[in-house]
């Protein structure tokens, strides 16, 4: 599911607009915008005067000009495209519908049209069309209720709270007292330290569960099914025990369903710390799926980097992220792709290489194998994999990554030589991992620069030499990069 | 002023009475859904126990009484709805839909023993007898059974293995968490009567919940917990109770978890409308709020109720979840708050377990006491005793320690009366580490 599955079509056009002028440093020319939009020259001015009326919300901090040639963006230092995605949010009536359904748990459709000032027919588009994007959580809108696995409902809540719905319209609960004790008893039964930045998730996690545990007839059906091998799992036992015990002071009764959805959350999103993580690896079964495929991926990862060992601390924070990843992929379906991953996923090949991503994709699709899970094509929940897989990859190599020392040695007049050395430098002062400098003999280095074509390479000691074509010339600096990048790996 | 209870169990009644100390001129109506009166809850108990001859017996108050104090009363009365708008009560009585109004109005509705999440527990077949009418039913299925599953491991439930192991029947109990009685003792505490439950043949199914209960043809019941099951000729359900309160008005607010939610003087959202007893929740021995559905606690909800129906002037003091109970050769007594459940709070404890002689004869019986305290200032917060001897009554002492938060050098400074025969040097209730025989090794 997209963030734009929320929006109507003209509303995503103009979203496009904003990102478009975003990524063309603030202009671009009329004609390339409706290339880009490939829509007719009606719709684009419908959508600019769409856009003015819109953005008169900002009082003259944002808006967009156009003088009949260029289209040009204008926007105040303290607003970002995160505050318009916001404004056009905030204005969906299917983001509304949802919030209804999660307050009032039932609706009838007398009740949400009136509420909505919409019609009716205008209400049964829109709750079809969330059905068609609701499919891939497993879950969907019917009589008034949402219906599915509890698992998948929570989950789906989850990210809606957290990347759809504002989060201030939950900010009253973060500072409920009983909130900030039900955390406190968390940590003091799991014997678990959860840092300020994990506790807005938990919180927002504990608030959808809270207005849930009521609701009768709850589907573990599936999750029964996933947890099969986790029922001796250490962490849940002691889940278990917890939500049995918090439970039994209130006149609400609960079954262990309740128990496992906690267990999955924990271990699926960043609530523990890496250190209280680090000790639950210690006495869980290495056997169960998502351990045992955190073992082989992070084994297939170390052989294709060809490292021979990770250093102590990588390697757990390596497993600390694996065992979100998988635990996601094992328990749950279905994801929300927010804008602002799609647009680096897009860059995701200038930024990273190509190699990186091909690995990522290999990767995810053994994990995809090892779990025996149905992938479609347009899985949001494997596309966003693929993207955790690549940030891993990518702070992986760049952890592995050791400082490089590279030597210039050019032969020629002073002058020259000390003028063209100083640009080279500067040149390559963006790349990262490397430290470089003018050649210094009796120093060893990793990689050597030089023009000389002639004069006996052995003198380096066993440095990787390069010969210049043409000091400053973009076919060098590429050569050079790659041959960093080989170094390094 | 006409007052209209809900409900004439112990806390409806406790109201009512008390209505009529302060308010000798109020004409009272109540209103309860069983056909008999005063039915002491799980009465069925004292049956088995040979305490009683009759079922019928377990009454903690007469008609005559209630006739004595002019307190009008409607048994078989099912109320529909509640108009807190009109202040109109509408009723089902003798087959008729009556209306009542009121002046003020307290609930006190009770609960019942009911599960959502156990598939089939509703049936008729799956015994629970809270009430008069289902003890009757239940007596004549468990007289026939010779195996008889018991799904919750609390205070009623084992209580009811004991009874019946009495009577020669098999019972298996299934409690969902790792040990029984978890509400009121840890774990450390419970040994020496899970010893003995497994010692008098229970088959205890710790740390396992039921899904659904299946009727058999040959009317034998299957319990299925996970992957297993137990076959049996009865099945007591003895889970938590919870209200039921499908009349209640929309304005009347509740809680999360569906009881009313009121203040400290018990009145509700609306004017002129009190919730007590199993209705409720109340500050626990926290002072957070917490489901107790305790007698003690709706005899005192029900009076303090009663006290403040004009004028708020009596709070609610909250409830320590006291309870006494002989099972299977021991005496158990809880109060107040355990190390368990200290977990939910910001106390941090430390937690004394020792064993003492109650008298100075040789050959006294002894009593295990543990002892749950701030670790800062010592007040009490809590003690749990588990003896072969009835000293069930010195809870009492140590609950009333633990309200007026009292500290462990307090309870030292303490007048007890001396005598060989019934005391030892320093009374039992004192924690005194020169006494006794500590048993846990240290303290958390």
């Amino acid at each position: 599911m997209k963030v734009e599955h929320f929006l109507e079509k003209n509303e995503v056009r103009e979203i496009t607009i904003f990102n478009q002028l975003v990524l063309n440093h603030g202009v671009l020319s009329y004609k390339d915008m409706l290339d880009h939009l490939a829509v007719s020259k009606a719709s684009l001015d419908n959508d600019l005067e769409s856009i003015a009326a819109r953005m008169s919300d900002f009082d003259k901090q944002v808006y967009i000009q156009y003088d009949g040639q260029n289209i040009e963006l204008i926007m105040g230092d303290h607003i970002s495209l995160q505050h318009i995605y916001r404004l056009y949010l905030d204005q969906s009536i299917k983001i509304k519908i949802i919030n209804y359904l999660f307050k009032h748990q039932k609706f009838s459709i007398t009740q949400l049209t009136l509420k909505l000032a919409i019609s009716e027919s205008s209400l049964f588009r829109k709750i079809r069309d969330l059905n068609s994007h609701l499919k891939e959580f497993g879950i969907k809108i019917r009589n008034g209720q949402l219906h599915g696995e509890e698992l998948q409902i929570r989950y789906f809540y989850f990210h809606f709270y957290s990347y759809i719905e504002d989060k201030t319209t939950l900010f009253t609960v973060h500072a409920d007292s009983q909130m900030i004790q039900t955390m406190q008893s968390l940590e003091n039964f799991l014997k678990v330290t959860i840092l300020p930045e994990n506790r807005e998730r938990l919180s927002t996690w504990l608030f959808i569960s809270k207005s849930r545990i009521t609701i009768k007839n709850q589907k573990h059906k599936y999750l029964r099914e996933k947890m099969k091998p986790y029922v001796k799992d250490p962490l849940y036992h002691k889940i278990q025990v917890m939500i049995l015990r918090y439970f039994s002071r209130y006149s609400i009764e609960v079954d262990e369903g309740e128990a496992m959805l906690h267990f999955v959350f924990l271990l699926a999103f960043p609530i523990l710390t890496e250190d209280d993580f680090h000790e639950y690896t210690l006495i869980r079964d290495r056997h169960a799926p998502v351990a045992a495929l955190d073992m082989y991926i992070a084994e297939t990862i170390i052989n294709h980097f060809k490292f021979r060992k990770l250093p102590y601390m990588l390697e757990r924070e390596i497993y600390y992220h694996l065992t979100h990843i998988h635990t996601q992929l094992y328990f749950f379906q279905g994801d929300i792709e927010r804008f602002e991953y799609r647009y680096i996923l897009a860059k995701e090949k200038q930024i990273v290489g190509d190699n990186l991503v091909a690995f990522a994709r290999e990767i995810i699709g053994t994990s995809i194998k090892r779990f025996r899970i149905e992938a479609g094509d347009n899985n949001s929940l494997f596309k966003m994999g693929v993207f955790k897989y690549i940030n891993l990859l990518l702070l992986l190599s760049f952890k592995m990554a050791k400082v490089l020392q590279i030597g210039i040695d050019l032969k020629m007049d002073e002058l020259y030589k000390e003028t063209l050395s100083e640009l080279l430098i500067l040149k390559m002062s963006p790349i990262q991992g490397i430290h470089i400098e003018r050649y210094e003999p009796n120093k060893e280095y990793d990689l050597i620069l030089t023009n000389d074509k002639t004069s006996d390479l052995s003198g380096y000691e066993g440095a990787r030499v390069y010969v210049l074509s043409e000091v400053l010339s973009s076919f060098d600096l590429a050569n050079i990069q790659r041959i960093i990048q080989e170094l390094n790996t | 002023m006409k007052v209209v209870i809900i409900g004439a169990s112990f806390a409806g009644i406790a109201a009512a009475l008390e209505v009529r100390k302060h308010h000798t001129d109020a004409n009272i109506v109540l209103l309860e859904k069983q056909a008999t009166l005063a039915y002491i809850p799980n009465g069925l108990h004292l049956y088995w126990g040979n305490q009683i001859d009759d079922l019928n017996a377990a009454r903690f108050i007469t008609e005559e009484q209630l006739r004595q104090h002019t307190i009008e009363y409607y048994l078989g009365a099912t109320v529909q709805n509640i108009n807190t708008d009109q202040k109109i009560i509408a009723y089902d009585y003798l087959e008729q839909e009556e209306l009542v109004a009121y002046d003020k109005l307290i609930i006190a509705a009770g609960s019942r023993q009911l599960s959502e999440k156990i598939d089939g527990s509703a049936q008729d077949s799956v015994l629970k007898y809270k009430r008069y009418g289902e003890a009757q039913a239940a007596l004549s299925k468990v007289k026939e059974s010779q195996h008889v599953t018991i799904i919750g491991g609390g205070q009623v439930g084992v209580e009811a293995a004991d009874l019946l192991t009495k009577q020669q029947k098999k019972i298996t109990l299934i409690e969902s968490m790792d040990y029984v009685l978890f509400k009121y003792l840890d774990e450390d505490m419970i040994q020496p009567l899970e010893q003995k439950m497994i010692e008098n043949g229970i088959d205890l199914r710790l740390g396992q919940t039921v899904s659904s209960i299946d009727m058999e043809s040959n009317h034998n019941l299957t319990v299925r917990l996970g992957d297993d099951s137990v076959i049996s000729d009865a099945v007591i359900m003895s889970v938590n109770v919870r209200p039921n309160l499908p009349f209640l008005d929309t304005r009347i607010k509740r809680h999360t978890d569906q009881t009313i939610a009121v203040d400290r003087y018990l009145r509700t959202s609306v004017e002129d409308v009190f919730a007590v007893g199993d209705c409720i929740q109340l500050s626990g021995p926290d002072e957070d709020m917490v489901y107790i559905p305790l007698i003690n606690n709706a005899v005192r909800t029900g009076i303090v109720a009663a006290a403040n129906l004009i004028e708020p002037v009596l709070e609610f003091k909250g409830s320590l979840r006291t309870i006494g109970t002989s099972i299977f050769g021991y005496y158990i007594a809880s109060t107040g708050m355990t190390e368990a459940e200290s977990l939910f709070t910001n106390h941090t404890i430390e937690t004394h377990r020792q064993k003492v002689p109650l008298t100075s004869l040789p050959h006294s019986d002894t009593v295990i006491l543990k002892w749950v305290y701030d670790a800062t200032t010592h007040v009490l917060l809590g003690a749990q005793m588990i003896s072969k001897a009835n000293m069930l009554e010195k809870i009492n002492t140590l609950a009333l320690a633990i309200q007026t938060k009292q500290t462990l050098e307090d309870l030292q400074q303490t007048d007890y009366f001396f005598h060989p025969s019934y005391s030892q040097m320093m009374t039992t209730t004192n924690l005194v580490s020169w006494m006794g025989e500590r048993v846990d090794k240290d303290e958390s």
